[in-house]
């Protein structure tokens, strides 16, 4: 099966119309077949931008090419990318885009690995213990602190543990203020420290991480520099 | 299949049985546990394993030597990026096909390497332990122990360890509503007496890479004992571990605290005089790689930035006491 085939397969697949066999033999395929994993997670990153899916960033030049791309693309066509919803978005992809097929490799890698904080995560936060006064800043919302009842309903809440829990206030989307090299360098830094289960599922983590985490600057300070050892 | 040294050596043998029979009579989720974090920093192996994460799956290698208290060890992808990071001893060199690059870092000087927690009664207040039966893995007989925080400030986990070796086979790490966040299963493994260096040789050319090597780390000392102890920490961690080092990209050494609660460990860098930003502004931003979480906030000039294998929530009530002292007092 040529790769156009198998985009077109693949594209069937998302928007649902793929007959239930054929699915059956694509699953199958998707196990066996690295590459097209890669094209699979690919496809479902693009998808999630044109979405406008909560909790993903762009965080890559080449990533604000992509979106640039999408938005000349739905202007094009009249329709607004965030309103393609999930029907339809590979084949344009796919047609219009496929040239950028690399960047939009790397920008998929960007938005899977670095993620901002979402609403979901706030609504997961655990309560507080004498919650910090929110500051007035330029991205935290000053939300007040608010008792919780509802806390007793998780039954891991020990039993011993005083009534007086605050949620912490909510962050709303904020730019990335580590980027993802430094922030790996913090990976490697605090894996020194950890239990030796949890210091191999980092480096795992980072080892695993495609390019869009790379742990070094590309520009170090107080660093040799040496080509060609 | 797991090829014990011990099947090729009768009296190797005999010593791990006798020491399997004594480990058996305290059969406590605890000792479990503890055998495990021995297994792991004290064992030679190699392996082969899948990293499941948000949905991505990375098949990794691993080998693993221990020598005089010195841990050797090489973890490769073997799929995806083909990275490959080297450590030996302080040193851990890490090897990027993907961007033709070999990063070199050096732990700081005096660093000690992380000890093996040790799961007493003050680990009990915070998480949950327990043993949930034997169950086969990997064609092996696995002793499945399920660590469960009694809190959201920190991770589950579910650990299938292995019985005559102490090696977890399969760990899955949980979040606070028992979901599998992260999932590490090894498909073979290897408890080897003698890995030879060659096996620490990364396996690609690195002809033509960039070659990134810190300068030897200026001697640095942390800012004074106490300086930053006070800082506001969720119930039962506490500090461990405190030094100044220098990290890629940084001018100036950046403060590194250690706080533990005796399983999950999170990580403070203070960086200062590095950030432009205005008197009083403050910004603040949450980033995950992994199961690790990271929070950074820039104030006045200070980047801090905590980080560890905790939930978002974690770091961040770390960072907000760090930002307004006065309001989050020390809840233990």
């Amino acid at each position: 099966m040529s790769n156009e085939e198998l985009d077109s397969q693949l594209s069937a697949m998302f928007d649902d119309e793929l007959p239930a066999t054929e699915c059956e033999l694509l699953a199958r395929r998707l196990a066996r077949d690295e590459q097209l994993r890669a094209r699979w997670g690919r496809y479902a990153a693009i998808g999630a931008c044109i979405r406008g899916e909560q909790g993903l960033r762009l965080g890559t030049p080449l990533a604000g090419k992509v979106s640039a791309a999408i938005r000349r693309e739905a202007q094009a066509t009249g329709t607004p990318a965030s309103a393609r919803g999930r029907h339809g978005f590979l084949n344009p992809w796919v047609t219009a885009f496929g040239g950028l097929a690399s960047a939009a490799a790397v920008a998929a890698v960007a938005i899977l690995w670095m993620r901002s904080e979402t609403p979901a995560m706030v609504a997961q936060a655990p309560p507080v213990r004498h919650a910090p006064v929110p500051a007035a800043t330029d991205v935290m919302a000053p939300a007040a602190p608010r008792p919780v009842a509802a806390q007793a309903a998780n039954p891991r809440r020990p039993s011993r543990e005083p009534d007086s829990y605050v949620v912490p206030a909510g962050v709303t989307q904020s730019p990335m203020l580590v980027q993802p090299t430094e922030l790996a360098n913090y990976i490697v830094a605090h894996s020194a420290y950890s239990a030796p289960l949890m210091r191999r599922n980092a480096l795992s983590a980072l080892v695993a991480a495609d390019s869009a985490v790379p742990p070094a600057t590309a520009q170090p300070i107080a660093a040799t520099v040496v080509t060609g050892k | 299949m797991i090829r014990p040294r011990a099947a090729r050596e009768p009296g190797l043998w005999l010593a791990m049985t006798l020491a399997s029979v004594s480990a058996f009579a305290a059969d406590t989720p605890e000792s479990w546990l503890d055998r495990m974090n021995t297994a792991l920093a004290t064992r030679n192996y190699e392996g082969v394993y899948s990293h499941w994460q948000s949905g991505r799956v990375e098949t990794l290698r691993i080998v693993h030597r221990v020598i005089d208290g010195v841990v050797t060890e090489r973890l490769e992808s073997l799929d995806g990026s083909g990275r490959q990071f080297v450590r030996a001893g302080g040193e851990l060199t890490c090897y990027l096909p993907d961007q033709r690059t070999v990063l070199v870092e050096q732990a700081p000087p005096g660093l000690m390497p992380a000890g093996m927690p040790k799961f007493d009664s003050s680990v009990a207040d915070y998480y949950r332990l327990s043993s949930v039966g034997t169950f086969r893995q990997m064609g092996e007989q696995a002793q499945v122990i399920t660590v469960t925080p009694r809190d959201a400030y920190r991770y589950g986990y579910r650990l299938w360890i292995e019985r005559s070796t102490g090696m977890p086979l399969k760990t899955e790490l949980l979040d606070n509503d028992d979901k599998v966040i992260e999932e590490v299963v090894f498909s073979s493994l290897s408890m080897r007496h003698h890995i030879g260096d060659d096996e620490f040789k990364p396996q690609l050319s690195t002809t033509g890479y960039r070659w990134l090597r810190e300068d030897g780390a200026p001697a640095v000392s942390a800012d004074a004992p106490g300086a930053w102890a006070n800082i506001p920490v969720p119930p039962g961690f506490h500090l461990t571990a405190q030094t100044a080092q220098m990290m890629p990209g940084t001018p100036d050494p950046v403060t590194h605290l250690v706080f533990s609660d005796g399983v999950a460990t999170v990580s403070v860098f203070i960086q200062t005089e590095i950030i432009r930003s205005s008197p009083g502004q403050v910004r603040a931003g949450l980033a995950q790689v992994g199961s690790s979480s990271a929070y950074t906030s820039v104030q006045s000039g200070h980047k801090f930035v905590a980080l560890g294998e905790v939930p978002p929530a974690t770091v961040r009530f770390i960072i907000d006491g760090l930002m307004h002292p006065s309001a989050a007092q020390a809840p233990h």
